[in-house]
C-alpha cells in the first residue's frame, strides 16, 4: 500500500516545523554573537543609568546595582555562554564519537573498557566533577569550555556507539565489507553518512546541556570573574540582589531558559524528521 | 549448537551452485563463511586458490576483489543515504579508485549492463522499486569485476514478472563475463533455473548433492524428495485431495544420527539411522547423499 | 442464498500526489458457501486492501469509496463500526503474513486463545480451556496441553501460525481470509499448513479466501481464481480454466514467467517487461498495455471491463487470441 502524498504532507509538515527550529537557532545565535552591535551600551559600563532602574525606553531590561544596563550584560553575557555551550559541544563531538565509534567498531574487551569508562563518569555526579575540575584549572573561560567538554563526552559517547552498532548489523554495511571497505574507509564513506543525523541531535541536546552547565557553574560561584559575566554569573548577581530589584534576575533567567528550549526543540525537531524520513524509506 | 555440519562442497569457475534449504539449514552461514565474514571452527574456504583462514586481514580484504555479494532485501542492502552512482561506485571506492571520472564512466557502464538507463545515476535507493534496487545491487557487485558471485535469496523479495527478468539478467551476465555462481536460495525451481549443480542442506548438513538431473530426476534423500513435493506445483490438482498431510511437522531429535530421521518415513522404523552415523554416499561422479536407505532412483 | 460474499463495486482510495486514487477499482465478486477462492497479484496489486477494506480495517487516509458487501444475505457494509465489531473474528476471521500481528508477544497463547474464546461465547474458563485444547489438537499441534502453555517466542512460525488458525476458529466463523498466511513458511510447512486450511475447510464448511502472490499456492489449494492488476479484477475463473487457458494477458504472462521446479532451464524465462504499476489516476486504458505484448489500439483508448465466457470472464478486448495461443502451447 502506498501513502506516498500523505507521507509527503507529513514529510513537509516535519520539514518546515524543522527549517522555522532551524531560523530560531540561527537568530538566537546571531543576536548573542553579535552582542557588541545590537548592545545599546558598554556592558561593564558603570553609571549609564540609575542603580536598579526597572525596564524602560532607555533601558529595556532595566539596570543593575551598579547601574549597568542589563540588556547590554545579558547580551554580552549570553555571547560568553553560547561560546561556551559551542566550544563544550565541538569537544563533547569530537571525543565522544571517537570514543563511541571506536568502541562500536571493535568490540570486545576494548568496547567493555570504553563503555564502563563512560559510566564511570556518568556515575559521577556532574557538579562535583565540575567543581574539582575548575578549582584544579581556574575559572576561565577555556577551563569552563573543557570541563563541559569533557563532562558531555559520556553520553555522546554511547549514543555514537549504539548508532554505529545498529548501523553495522545492517545488510548494506555486510555489502560494504564484503565489497572491501577497510574497517577505516567503511565508518569514514559509509557509516558516518547515516549517523550523522543522530549525532545533529545530540549536538543540539549537548549544547542545552552546556547553557545549563555553564549557568549552574557560574551559580555557584565557579563561573567568570567580575567585571566580565556569563549568563549564570548575571543569575548569581540578580539573585544575591532579588530583594532590590526582581528584574536583574528574572531577565537572564528567562534568557537562559529561552535559549536552552532552542537549543531543545531543534534537537526535538531534528528527531522527528529523522523519524519520519526512516518510517518512509 | 552447530550451525554447519561438516559441509564440504565446491565450485568450478564459470558455474552455478545454489545451497538449497530452508530456514535454519545453515545455507546463509555458509554464504558468510565463503565471504570471509565468519570463520569456521574447524576446516577451511578457499577462493581461487587461496585458502581464507590463512589470510591476514589487508590479504582478505585484496581477495574481496575477487568475490562479491548481492543479498536478499532489496532496500537495506544499499545505503540509504547514497545516490545510485555513489552506491555503484562503492566497491571502487574501496578499492581506492581516486579518479571521480573513471569511477562515473565505470558506473554508467554497469548500468547499462544490468538495463538500467542513465537518469537513475541521481536516485536515491528510496526513489526506485524492488526490481531495480536489486539491480543497482548487481551493479555495484560486478563494478571491480569479480570472478564469483554469491547471490543470497537474490530474487526471494521479488514479484513473480520482476523476479524472472532478474533471473534473466543474472544468466546473460554470467556468460558475458565468465562469472562463477554460489545461490543462496529456499526455492528449488529458481535453483533448478539458475544452477548446474545444486546442494540441499538440512540442519547445518548437506543431505544430497549433485547435478539438475541427480537432484530432480534421480533423489536419493528423502528430505530432497520431501522437498520437491512440498513445492506447490503451478498445474492444479486433476482430483480433490483424498489425504490431508495436517500434523506439525516432528521437532527434530538432535541425538539422532540422521538429523532428519524424525521427519523421514523410513528413518522413523529404522534402528540404523538413529544410532549409526551417516557415512557420504556416491552415486555418481557428480551425485551423493548422506542416507542409509537412501530411495531407488538414486541407485540406478 | 448460497453466497457467503458478495461484493460488488468496491473501490477503495489511496492519497497521492494527484489526490485520492483508486487501489481497488470497482470490483465485484463473490464466494460461493464452501468454496476455496484465491486472490492472485503482485505487491501493489490491491489484493491485500480488498482484504482489509471486507474486514473494515482500513483506516483514514485510505477510504472506502463505493461498494456493498453482504455476508450470506445480510448487507454488512452499512452496519455501524459497532454493529460491524460483532462480526468481524466471529463470522468473518482473518489470518495474516506473520502470526505475531495477531498474537500478543509477552502472553501466552493459551491464555489468548482462551480469551479469545470467551470474547465470542459465554463460557466459563474451564470451558474454554477444554475448547481451546481441542481446537489446538484440530490445527494438528501434536502437543496442545505444551503449546497452551508456551510464549509465542518459544514457538516455529509454523506453529505461531497454526496457534493463530486456531484463534481464528475460536468464533466459529463462515468465512476465513488468509492474507499470504503461508508466505513466510518453509515449503515443507506451507504444504502442511495449506492442507490443514484445506482440511477445516471442508469440516466446517467454512469458505476461505486466500490472498497470495504465488501461483503454485493458489493453484494447489483454491477452487476458483481471481487475478488482480493494478487494482482490478482482470480475469477470474475456476482454478483449472485460469491455469490451462487463461484468458487475460497478464495472466498468461504470470504463468509463462514462473519459475518452479517444471522450469525448462534450456532457454530464458519469459518475464514481463516493465515494472508493476503503482496506484494512481488511469486514463481510459487498460493498464496492462504498457507491458502487454498482445497491446492494440482500442487497448490505450477505453478501459475493457470483465467479459462473461461461460465459467470465466476476463477484462480483455482480446482474450480470443490468447486462448487461441494457449491451445497452441
Amino acid at each position: 500500500m502506498t501513502f506516498e502524498a500523505l507521507k509527503q504532507k507529513k514529510r513537509m509538515k516535519v520539514k518546515l516545523r524543522g527549517s522555522a527550529s532551524l531560523i530560531l537557532l540561527l537568530g538566537t545565535l546571531a543576536i548573542f554573537l553579535l552582542a557588541n552591535v545590537l548592545s545599546p551600551y558598554g556592558p561593564n559600563d558603570i553609571g549609564v543609568g540609575d542603580h536598579f532602574a526597572p525596564p524602560s525606553g532607555a533601558h529595556l531590561f532595566g539596570t543593575d546595582n551598579l547601574g549597568r544596563d542589563l540588556l547590554s550584560r545579558i547580551l554580552f553575557g549570553g555571547r560568553i555562554t553560547v561560546l561556551i555551550a559551542l566550544g563544550a559541544t565541538s569537544i563533547a563531538l569530537i571525543l565522544g564519537s571517537a570514543w563511541g565509534i571506536l568502541a562500536g567498531i571493535r568490540g570486545g574487551w576494548i568496547d567493555e573498557f570504553l563503555m564502563r569508562t563512560a559510566d564511570a563518569l556518568m556515575a559521577v555526579p556532574l557538579i562535583l566533577f565540575a567543581l574539582f575540575c575548575i578549582s584544579a584549572l581556574g575559572s576561565s573561560v577555556a577551563s569552563l569550555i573543557l570541563v563541559a567538554g569533557i563532562l558531555l563526552s559520556p553520553s555522546t559517547a554511547r549514543m555514537a556507539r549504539s548508532a554505529v552498532k545498529a548501523e553495522l548489523a545492517s545488510p548494506y554495511v555486510v555489502s560494504a565489507v564484503a565489497s572491501g571497505f577497510s574497517k577505516v574507509r567503511l565508518v569514514w564513506n559509509e557509516v558516518m553518512v547515516n549517523i550523522a543525523p543522530q549525532l545533529l541531535v545530540q549536538i543540539s541536546i549537548n549544547a542545552a546541556s552546556a547553557v545549563m552547565l555553564e549557568a549552574t557553574l557560574s551559580f555557584v560561584g565557579f563561573g567568570l570573574q567580575p567585571p566580565n559575566a556569563s549568563l549564570g554569573t548575571l543569575i548569581l548577581q540578580g539573585y544575591a540582589q532579588i530583594y532590590n530589584s526582581i528584574w536583574f534576575v528574572l531577565f537572564p533567567v528567562i534568557t537562559v531558559m529561552m535559549t536552552i528550549l532552542v537549543f531543545n526543540n531543534y534537537g526535538e525537531q531534528l528527531r522527528l524528521s529523522l523519524d519520519s524520513k526512516r518510517s518512509s524509506s | 549448537m552447530r550451525a554447519l555440519d561438516g559441509v564440504t562442497f565446491s565450485v568450478e569457475q564459470g558455474s552455478t551452485l545454489a545451497l538449497v534449504g530452508e530456514s535454519g539449514s545453515g545455507k546463509t552461514t555458509a554464504a558468510r563463511m565463503v565471504l570471509g565474514l565468519d570463520t569456521p571452527d574447524t576446516g577451511s574456504v578457499a577462493i581461487l586458490g587461496k585458502r581464507l583462514e590463512s589470510l591476514k586481514s589487508e590479504e582478505l580484504r585484496v581477495l574481496r576483489r575477487s568475490i562479491q555479494v548481492v543479498q536478499q532485501d532489496p532496500y537495506s542492502q544499499l545505503n540509504r543515504r547514497h545516490s545510485v552512482q555513489r552506491i555503484i561506485e562503492g566497491p571502487l571506492i574501496a578499492f581506492g579508485e581516486t579518479d571521480a571520472s573513471i569511477r562515473k564512466a565505470k558506473a554508467i557502464e554497469l548500468l547499462d549492463a544490468v538495463g538500467l538507463e542513465r537518469a537513475y545515476l541521481n536516485r536515491r535507493p528510496h526513489e526506485l522499486s524492488g526490481g531495480q534496487c536489486q539491480r543497482v545491487a548487481i551493479a555495484r557487485a560486478l563494478i571491480i569485476e569479480p570472478k564469483i558471485l554469491v547471490l543470497d535469496e537474490a530474487v526471494s523479495a521479488l514479484d513473480v514478472s520482476i523476479r524472472a527478468q532478474v533471473l534473466n539478467l543474472l544468466r546473460s551476465l554470467q556468460r558475458e563475463r565468465s562469472l562463477t555462481y554460489l545461490f543462496i536460495t529456499h526455492d528449488l525451481g529458481v535453483a533448478k533455473y539458475m544452477a548446474d549443480d545444486i546442494a540441499v542442506m538440512f540442519r547445518g548438513k548437506i543431505m544430497e548433492k549433485g547435478n539438475r538431473e541427480d537432484i530432480f530426476k534421480n533423489s536419493a534423500h528423502h528430505y530432497t524428495r520431501n522437498l520437491i513435493s512440498s513445492v506447490p506445483r503451478t498445474e492444479p490438482p486433476i482430483q480433490r485431495k483424498q489425504t490431508y498431510d495436517i500434523q506439525a511437522l516432528p521437532t527434530i531429535n538432535e541425538n539422532d544420527a540422521c538429523s532428519y530421521r524424525s521427519r523421514c518415513s523410513v528413518g522413523l522404523q529404522q534402528a540404523k539411522c538413529q544410532t549409526e552415523s551417516v557415512p557420504l554416499t556416491s552415486g555418481s561422479a557428480s551425485h551423493a547423499w548422506l542416507c542409509h536407505f537412501p530411495l531407488e532412483n538414486g541407485m540406478k | 442464498m448460497s453466497d457467503v460474499l458478495r461484493v460488488e463495486n468496491l473501490t477503495v482510495t489511496v492519497p497521492s500526489l494527484e489526490g485520492a486514487v483508486p487501489a481497488v477499482d470497482d470490483i465485484s465478486f463473490t464466494i460461493p458457501t464452501g468454496t476455496k477462492v484465491a486472490l492472485v497479484g503482485e505487491s501493489g496489486s490491491g489484493k491485500s486492501l480488498t482484504a482489509f477494506s471486507i474486514m473494515r480495517l482500513v483506516d483514514h487516509p485510505v477510504k472506502i469509496q463505493t461498494g456493498k458487501i453482504w455476508l450470506g444475505d445480510r448487507e454488512i457494509s452499512s452496519l455501524t463500526d459497532k454493529e460491524f465489531r460483532t462480526i468481524r473474528g466471529a463470522e468473518i476471521a482473518m489470518i495474516y503474513q506473520d502470526p505475531m500481528s495477531t498474537l500478543n508477544p509477552i502472553m501466552r497463547v493459551g491464555r489468548q486463545i482462551i480469551e479469545s474464546i470467551q470474547l465470542y461465547s459465554d463460557v466459563s474458563t474451564k470451558a474454554a480451556r477444554i475448547r481451546a485444547l481441542e481446537l489446538l489438537n484440530d490445527v494438528g499441534i501434536l502437543e496442545p496441553e505444551k503449546s497452551l502453555n508456551s510464549y509465542p517466542f518459544e514457538m516455529s512460525g509454523g506453529m505461531l501460525q497454526r496457534s493463530v488458525i486456531a484463534m481464528a476458529l475460536s468464533g466459529t466463523p463462515k468465512l476465513l481470509i488468509a492474507d499470504e498466511a503461508t508466505t513466510a513458511l518453509d515449503v515443507t510447512t506451507q504444504a502442511r499448513v495449506l492442507d490443514l486450511v484445506d482440511k477445516l475447510a471442508i469440516e466446517r464448511n467454512l469458505s476461505v479466501l486466500l490472498i497470495t502472490h504465488d501461483l503454485g499456492v493458489a493453484a494447489q489449494f483454491a477452487d476458483e481464481v481471481m487475478v488482480m492488476y493494478d487494482g482490478r479484477i482482470v480475469e477470474k475463473g475456476s482454478v483449472h480454466q485460469i491455469f490451462t487457458r487463461p484468458m487475460h494477458p497478464y495472466t498468461r504472462a504470470l504463468l509463462d514467467s514462473r519459475c518452479d521446479d517444471t522450469v525448462d532451464y534450456s532457454q530464458p524465462i519469459k518475464s514481463i517487461p516493465g515494472q508493476p504499476p503503482r496506484p494512481a489516476l488511469r486514463g481510459d486504458k487498460c493498464s496492462f498495455a504498457a507491458r502487454c505484448s498482445h497491446v492494440q489500439e482500442n487497448c490505450l483508448s477505453s478501459t475493457p471491463t470483465l467479459i462473461d465466457y461461460g465459467n470465466t470472464s476476463a477484462a480483455c478486448f482480446h482474450s480470443e487470441k490468447i486462448i487461441s495461443m494457449s491451445e497452441v502451447i
